[in-house]
């Protein structure tokens, strides 16, 4: 028997009773007998939880702020009777099953999986030539932070269309409200955010050639998140010196 | 030879002493009178205690300028120390339980960038749950055990010997962890990391155009996630350590320095790579860590140390 085999037979059968096989090896291989000391450990650590832990409420807060704001849920525009429990005591009840949250939050990410495979599918491929001619719409009130706005990425195809019109509609705001400034923290942030701007002007013309390299939609997909926090920061900065 | 026959010296020195001596003491005089008007004026010192009972949270919001130490001491108490260099900054210090909330914030908008500069110097026990918030400046932290939210514009973050759930969260700031313990998130958009000597058993560093540097051991069943859009990845590992590695970019390089070391998957897995990537695969010891590289358009380098 070879180490993986013991790895196999501890995946089936678990710890206990090895088959004699596996002891045998076992007792000439020390690499297989300190990976079973360290599983043992864990199962008695395992052992030593308590059967249930009820987290915090900030907990589920979080969890839900980050649900929200990803859009995966969304605040009920009605408001329900009095009489009846909030939405907020029926989510909290929902999830307090711990059963629940976790089917839950699997048909979640099986439910983004497929949107997400749908969406590769469906993707029209634009021509180079027409995401060139494609600039970002500026309001017409154009602020001389619109300078970066003209930096931003030329609109995209596909699952990014959404995400990259809202955060253009969003950049003349942030870029506005701190264009006057000559603190090095806005400079840093309007450097930054030219940064990223490139980096996805990079992604989504390496994107248009090859529509299907899943590590370049990963980066653009990061870097999206990271312009919307940077706007965020933005405009959290720009009110905080206005 | 006489200094007097030269000319140098006057003809009367005592006369000469007194004449030359006067507008000295004077001058003297007059910075002594004004120094510590001025020091007075412009430089503020403010000093707070706090007992706890448990593990203390300790949160700072830093709008101003200035640097935020944190040091661990045995004492059970919080001790903050902040400097300003102006009154156009004020200090907002409360506690409530065992949470302690410092607050810096800007009273004169418009004020000179020198006049909003505050530093903050605590002193914490041991066991300390951070959340720092700062625009600027240097964010260090020596010496604490604990979760950590870390989050600056364009501050660096230092950290040394702490231990926990550390999130640091900057726009163009940098990251040097040395001997940092537990699980570590970074990201950033021009900021870089370097990882000195840890005991991270889980790792994930994310960076747009900063560098990531990763030196030190893979914990066993460690995972390691580390990924730089433009910037450079590289990892120096030992020979002593076991991890399966994946390396992969999308227009960079990846700059193998340790082949002797790599072997092919020990699990037996198949790796397919993709076609629109280049990278590599494979395993140094026994394979019991895992370890993602990755980059878009920069270099990935894996090197052995020694």
């Amino acid at each position: 028997m070879q180490c993986k085999d013991v790895e196999l037979v501890l995946e089936h059968e678990g710890l206990e009773p090895l088959p004699e096989e596996a002891r045998a090896h076992l007792a000439e291989c020390r690499e297989c007998r300190n990976y079973i000391a360290d599983l043992t450990s864990l199962v008695d650590a395992a052992k030593k939880l308590p059967a249930e832990i009820t987290p915090p409420d900030r907990v589920w807060i979080a969890l839900r702020a980050q649900l929200e704001e990803e859009g995966i849920i969304k605040v009920p525009a009605e408001v329900l009777p009095v009489e009846q429990s909030s939405w907020w005591q029926s989510i909290n009840a929902f999830f307090s099953n711990r059963v629940l949250a976790t089917a839950m939050v699997g048909i979640l990410i099986a439910a983004a999986a497929v949107f997400q495979i749908r969406s590769d599918r469906t993707a029209p491929v634009v021509s180079p030539d027409r995401v060139a001619g494609t600039g970002t719409s500026i309001p017409a009130a154009k602020t001389a932070g619109a300078e970066l706005a003209e930096l931003s990425v030329p609109q995209t195809s596909g699952e990014f269309d959404r995400t990259a019109r809202d955060l253009s509609e969003q950049e003349p705001v942030a870029t506005g409200m701190i264009v006057a400034s000559r603190s090095p923290i806005d400079a840093s942030l309007r450097d930054n955010l030219k940064k990223v701007n490139e980096f996805i002007a990079e992604c989504e013309r390496h994107l248009k050639e090859q529509p299907q390299d899943e590590l370049t939609r990963e980066y653009l997909s990061a870097a999206y998140q990271q312009k919307a926090e940077l706007l965020s920061a933005m405009i959290e900065r720009g009110r905080s010196i206005n | 030879m006489c200094l007097r026959t030269m000319g140098t010296l006057p003809a009367r020195p005592d006369s000469w002493v007194k004449r030359s001596l006067l507008p000295v003491l004077s001058a003297g005089l007059f910075l002594w009178s004004a120094a510590p008007a001025h020091a007075a004026g412009t430089g503020q010192r403010i000093e707070k205690q706090f007992s706890i009972t448990g593990r203390p949270v300790v949160v700072i919001h830093n709008v101003a300028n200035g640097r935020i130490e944190v040091k661990s001491w045995k004492n059970s108490q919080v001790d903050v120390v902040g400097t300003q260099n102006s009154n156009k900054i004020g200090f907002e210090i409360e506690q409530v339980g065992d949470r302690i909330d410092v607050t810096a914030t800007i009273l004169e908008p418009g004020a000179d960038l020198l006049d909003l500069q505050a530093n903050l110097q605590l002193t914490v026990p041991e066991e300390t749950e951070l959340q720092l918030k700062t625009e600027t400046g240097l964010i260090y932290v020596e010496q604490v055990m604990g979760d950590m939210k870390l989050e600056s514009y364009a501050g660096d973050v230092h950290l040394k010997e702490v231990s926990g759930y550390i999130i640091v969260k900057t726009t163009g700031g940098s990251l040097v962890c040395t001997q940092c313990a537990g699980k570590l998130d970074f990201s950033s958009i021009g900021g870089s990391a370097q990882i000195l000597q840890p005991q991270l058993n889980n790792v994930n560093l994310m960076t747009t155009t900063g560098n990531i540097l990763f030196d030190g051991d893979f914990v066993r069943t460690g995972l390691y996630s580390m990924k730089s859009g433009k910037g450079l990845v590289e990892v120096r590992f030992s020979s002593t350590d076991s991890f399966d590695l994946k390396a992969q970019t999308a227009t960079g390089i990846v700059d193998n320095q340790a082949a002797a070391f790599l072997k092919p998957d020990s699990h037996g897995v198949k790796h397919i790579a993709s076609k629109f990537t280049h990278g590599l695969f494979g395993t140094v010891g026994m394979g019991l860590a895992k370890v993602e590289l990755s980059s878009y358009s920069g270099t990935i380098r894996i090197m052995k140390r020694d």
